[in-house]
């Protein structure tokens, strides 16, 4: 009898977790049949499947520019956070000094900050030392948000990193920076390499930020998107959503192949 | 700072304390000019109103209805979106964690959960205003299932910024418990259900006891970024819902009354940060317990 009430339960918790998942993936997969309609409206299911809609994105300077300005952004501001996240986790690791904990926290709070008062902090400071709105201040933004990723992930991979191999490494004559490069950074490279890309995908997907460093003619891709979601009326801003989306996909599959999802430290 | 405290255990290369400094020294001025500046001159700006004394904007944020009206809504909006998150995210992390024997399907659903996280909420939230459309797929299957018989108005409804707010935070829940779950030793059920314990039982003796930090924590998560979005409540709502996000956007952008804009933010600031000190306060042991969890 119990066993019985038991398998009902377990055929109920299948069920009520397949309808999450389903409401996880709908509207994803909504935005890509729209995409592929070939109907002048959007509409789902889609009316005959065309690729019309991608091929209008495509001849649209509007969003190609956004497109690269987001691509710009991104990767220099991921740049600037590996560079200077990278070394300030191994120092953070290594080392215990007065303060450490109070630096640590620093790094991380973006973190915890709601995301559009960064954003109303970068462009008062921007407008303050007269930077305005431009590519510099969007910068400022990006690399500040994402610097606790990088310094995260790294810190994680750290976490369970033998210093011992380094003292072998340098047993058998290696200098320091030959073994830093040699050993050291080898080994912590997938965490690194997870820091890196979501640190990349928080800031290509970002909104609150940007919008606050934009100009009609310095728009990132998101908040492009962001301006025309309501008055838009045809498909190709469901084929401009869907091609983020496909991007979002080959990133997630790319850190789930090399490196494991669950050992990215994201939460 | 000497060599003897040094955290290695063991080896490690040596690194001179200038090399420290220097490595550790440009991310922290970095972060000094570039996060802590900012924050600071939001502080001084929210201090020197437009007209008024240095406190005349709390002062009028303080003793104006409105204010306190849309304060109330956001929290309102933050409340609602942590609970319905808590009740699905718990459902299939518990459904991950205990019953996803393959490590195949693990993946999958680990891939489905992070995906949307990887998508801006812009384009997340473009997905629910195809879908709750007068013509939208949820207004269709109403009609086909004859629970409606004219479309109904899901868009710019309060309920609409609910569901698709909770939509794009859910996977942070997600994440969060599921965390917290694998910590719970398997052997914990085989020795409740060996003493004669029902699933129901176990879950409710052993299971959700346990899970109370990651609920506490995926709780604070989500609450904290549902009060502070700002993409989704205004595209959703059409602008009709005024939440602390938006009306701070409209100092700044529309009214470009940055001093009343940064009073709004430090007021959304303190509220998240008291919650959190909140948080690690009440729950100091749970935190404590909970620590090799990752709770952020």
């Amino acid at each position: 009898m119990r066993l019985s009430a038991g398998k009902f339960g377990n055929a109920l918790l299948a069920i009520a977790s397949w309808c999450v998942i389903v409401y996880l993936m709908l509207p994803l997969i909504v935005i890509i049949g729209v995409s592929l309609t070939s109907a002048n409206f959007m509409t789902f299911p889609p009316h005959g499947l065309s690729l019309k809609w991608y091929a209008k994105v495509i001849n649209n300077p509007v969003y190609i520019d956004a497109f690269w300005l987001s691509v710009e952004i991104s990767a220099v501001a991921t740049a600037v956070a590996l560079v200077l996240g990278v070394p300030a986790a191994m120092i953070l690791v290594r080392k215990q000094f007065f303060g450490a904990r109070a630096i640590n926290a620093l790094f991380l709070s973006p973190l915890i900050l709601p995301t559009i008062v960064l954003g109303v902090a970068v462009l008062q400071f921007a407008s303050a030392i007269g930077l305005g709105r431009s590519f510099a201040t969007l910068l400022i933004g990006h690399s500040v948000l994402i610097i606790p990723y990088v310094i995260r992930s790294t810190l994680v991979s750290l976490a369970g990193f033998d210093l011992s191999t380094e003292e072998a490494a340098q047993d058998l004559g290696a200098g320091s920076t030959a073994t830093m490069f040699l050993i050291t950074l080898p080994l912590i490279k997938p965490g690194v390499i997870a820091g890196g890309l979501f640190a990349f995908i928080m800031s290509w997907i970002n909104v609150e930020v940007s919008i606050f460093s934009s100009s009609s003619d310095l728009m990132t891709l998101p908040v492009r998107i962001f301006g025309e979601v309501q008055s838009s009326v045809d498909p190709s801003m469901a084929a401009v959503s869907a091609l983020t989306i496909y991007l979002s996909v080959v990133v997630v599959l790319l850190l789930d192949l090399f490196i494991g999802l669950r050992r990215t430290g994201m939460t | 700072m000497s060599k003897q405290d040094n955290a290695a255990p063991v080896g490690g290369i040596a690194i001179s304390d200038r090399q420290s400094f220097a490595l550790l020294g440009g991310a922290v001025l970095f972060m000094l000019i570039f996060f802590i500046g900012p924050l600071l001159l939001v502080l001084w700006a929210s201090f020197n109103p437009q007209s008024g004394g240095h406190l005349a904007n709390y002062a009028a944020i303080a003793s104006d209805d409105y204010y306190w009206g849309v304060l109330l809504s956001t929290l309102k909006l933050g409340f609602w979106v942590t609970l319905l998150s808590l009740i699905l995210g718990y459902v299939i992390a518990y459904y991950m964690t205990f019953h996803v024997k393959s490590q195949f399907w693990s993946r999958i659903l680990y891939v489905v959960i992070v995906l949307p996280l990887f998508t801006s909420s812009i384009v997340r939230s473009f997905g629910w205003i195809i879908m709750l459309g007068r013509n939208g797929l949820i207004n269709e299957s109403l009609l086909f299932l004859h629970l409606a018989d004219k479309p109904q108005q899901l868009l710019y409804s309060n309920g609409g910024v609910i569901v698709s707010l909770t939509y794009v935070l859910v996977p942070f829940m997600i994440l969060t418990l599921s965390s917290a779950l694998q910590n719970i030793s398997a052997s914990l059920h085989e020795a409740a259900h060996d003493l004669g314990a029902s699933n129901l039982v176990t879950f409710f003796k052993v299971t959700l006891p346990l899970s109370v930090p990651g609920v506490i924590a995926g709780s604070l998560i989500v609450f904290t970024l549902a009060i502070s979005a700002y993409v989704t409540p205004s595209v959703m709502s059409g602008g009709r819902q005024m939440v602390m996000p938006s009306l701070i956007y409209d100092y700044y952008m529309v009214q470009f009354n940055f001093s009343m804009g940064a009073a709004l933010s430090i007021v959304l600031l303190i509220s998240t940060l008291g919650l959190i000190s909140a948080y690690m306060l009440l729950f100091r042991h749970y935190a404590a317990g909970a620590s090799q969890g990752r709770v952020t």
